[in-house]
């Protein structure tokens, strides 16, 4: 293992994440983006046959590389080698029955509770300023996964006291059993925030984010000064090993040679 | 049962499950009809202006395009959407001015109608992908709603329809989602015969959904197969011809978009749309000047604006055919 000197941003979250990944457990991701690129990272590295759902109906795809934008879910590529095609409801029924460790999504704006945005910022909401997609399938994913690990840029207007709309749940006012008076199966809720800077996780008691790890390239005063509040911090705050020259040459050569989701984000040059 | 609280979001379609009912002992042939027609013919014939539509794909993959751009062509008005999953293909039909409501999923958002929803001229409700999937479930039963574990306590619940309530059986909290019974159903194939039944290879999204909880359902098919494959091999039917109002004969209709195990998607075309979408109303409907309203037919736009090199290319480009056959 070679540790490497130059990466993108996207690089380093996808690849910590890849991590995070263990063959044992099963993931719920959007095909695409930093965290459907994590799994796939994970399925090159160590865990070839991990259990992985998307919500379009497809189960344990190992995925044919590369992928035209758009077609991350669905595409036969995408969904290549699979053990179940299904329906987009079958996807949810068995996540609903807790067949789900993990679920990886994106986030726009994230509060210290793990409330997540994906809909809209300024205005309200039926005068916004700008308009997002919406929850897509992330409500149920970060509702019914046993932990759900989120990820967004390192970002005072992504890490924020008040989310402008919550789309999905974390642990809503942190308050014990909030989840379960909302409807949602006890036992659930956000586990890790993760980026290129840092990865977060969650007091048990208070259900507040926590800083627990920073990239070798940064301190957590840096870290602490691209948020929008002041998470609570890990007696002892790991540092996180760069990226290797293994993991960057798979995404960048098998993966995404045209470095549409890979390239994204500043560089990170080490000296 | 004890009702904790109640979202405030518009239901485009209130749960009607007799009223249903009646519409199915009344429209739904039991028998065989040939049920043949273009697409031209089961738009004029199944899609009115303030139809509410769901359309089954992901993104832009098997979706029912040249059903979408018939649409457009017929200049249909004041639809609603069910938008799970929908991305350029919202884009493109709102630059046709072809709807006025939207029950969020996933929708790709474009320039064109952020400003529409911010003037109030379209009208929103928040779900999520799979919300509308259950409600379409619940449609597809005959039943007025179906229980989940997801969706309360978000923003997204109070600008929704359900409804959280204390569950009479275990007394813990539970959300309800009202049943969706679409007036349209629109969905795209690999097989069908002439009578609709149709087969689906790949993952399934919510073609059987739709099909059964919609009033009017059109189905188009990369290729009509005999009567007589259906019969050797039931276990492949997606969707049986009872559910079904159309058939339209529609090789390459998922275009630009990929159909799995035929052709691959158009990216650049994709592109395109993408692009226009982004920068505002005018390029979007310069966008639909050129490649729908200037042509007169689905087979017009492909042999004008596509051409048949660039189809055989894309279909060329489809490496996989494992479980598409």
């Amino acid at each position: 293992m070679t540790t490497a000197t130059a990466f993108t941003q996207h690089e380093v979250a996808i690849i910590y994440l890849a991590r995070m990944v263990e063959e044992d457990k099963s993931y719920w991701t959007p095909g695409g983006g930093r965290p459907g690129f994590a799994l796939s990272l994970a399925q090159k590295l160590h865990a070839p046959n991990v259990m992985r759902m998307t919500e379009e109906g497809c189960i344990s795809a190992q995925p044919y590389f590369p992928i035209e934008p758009f077609m991350y879910m669905g595409g036969a590529r995408s969904n290549y080698r699979g053990v179940l095609w299904t329906s987009m409801n079958q996807i949810c029924y068995y996540n609903t029955l807790g067949l789900v460790d993990y679920a990886i999504l994106m986030v726009l704006e994230v509060d210290p509770y793990g409330n997540f945005n994906s809909s809209m910022i300024g205005g309200d909401y039926y005068h916004p300023q700008r308009r997002f997609g919406g929850a897509g399938g992330a409500n149920e994913m970060a509702s019914l996964a046993w932990r759900t690990l989120l990820v967004t840029d390192q970002d005072r207007r992504k890490f924020v006291k008040k989310c402008n709309f919550i789309t999905s749940p974390g642990y809503l006012d942190g308050s014990p059993n909030a989840r379960e008076r909302a409807g949602m199966p006890a036992g659930t809720g956000p586990y890790r925030v993760v980026n290129s800077e840092a990865i977060f996780g969650y007091d048990e008691k208070t259900h507040y984010m926590k800083l627990l790890a920073i990239s070798s390239w940064t301190t957590v005063a840096e870290v602490l000064s691209k948020m929008d509040f002041e998470p609570l911090i890990a007696e002892k705050v790991e540092t996180l090993k760069p990226p290797t020259e293994e993991e960057l040459t798979i995404l960048r050569t098998e993966m995404d040679p045209e470095g549409r989701v890979v390239g994204a984000g500043e560089w990170i040059l080490l000296e | 049962m004890e009702v904790i609280e109640s979202g405030e979001g518009e239901l485009f379609k209130a749960p009607d499950p007799d009223g249903f009912r009646a519409y199915v002992r009344e429209h739904k042939a039991r028998g065989l009809i040939d049920k043949v027609m273009t697409e031209k013919e089961a738009v004029a014939k199944f899609v009115a202006d303030g139809d509410y539509l769901a359309y089954d794909l992901c993104w832009a993959i098997r979706g029912p395009n040249s059903l979408l751009r018939e649409i457009i062509r017929q200049r249909k008005k004041n639809l609603g959407i069910c938008g799970k999953f929908t991305y350029l293909g919202i884009a493109v039909l709102a630059g046709g001015e072809c709807f006025n409501r939207v029950d969020f999923g996933y929708v790709g958002i474009t320039v064109p109608y952020v400003e529409a929803i911010r003037e109030g001229n379209i009208r929103i409700s928040e779900w999520s992908n799979n919300a509308l999937t259950m409600r379409l479930q619940a449609g597809a039963m005959g039943i007025p709603f179906l229980p989940v574990r997801y969706l309360g306590g978000a923003d997204a619940f109070h600008y929704s329809g359900a409804k959280l309530v204390k569950d009479p059986f275990t007394a813990k909290s539970v959300v309800l989602l009202p049943a969706l019974n679409p007036d349209v159903g629109l969905i795209h194939v690999h097989q069908a015969d002439i009578y609709g039944n149709a087969r689906v290879f790949g993952s399934l999204l919510s073609a059987h959904e739709v099909a059964s909880a919609s009033r009017k359902v059109i189905i188009s098919s990369e290729e009509i197969i005999d009567h007589e494959e259906i019969r050797r091999e039931p276990g492949r039917t997606t969707i049986p011809h009872f559910l079904v109002d159309a058939v339209v004969e529609a090789p390459f209709g998922s275009y630009p978009g990929e159909m799995p195990g035929l052709y691959t998607s158009d990216s650049a075309h994709l592109g395109e749309i993408a692009a226009a979408s982004l920068k505002g109303m005018e390029p979007i409907k310069e966008y639909i000047q050129k490649y729908i309203l200037d042509t007169e037919s689905e087979l017009d736009f492909l042999e004008s604006k596509v051409g048949l090199g660039r189809l055989l290319e894309l279909k060329g480009n489809a490496n996989i055919k494992e479980g598409y056959r």
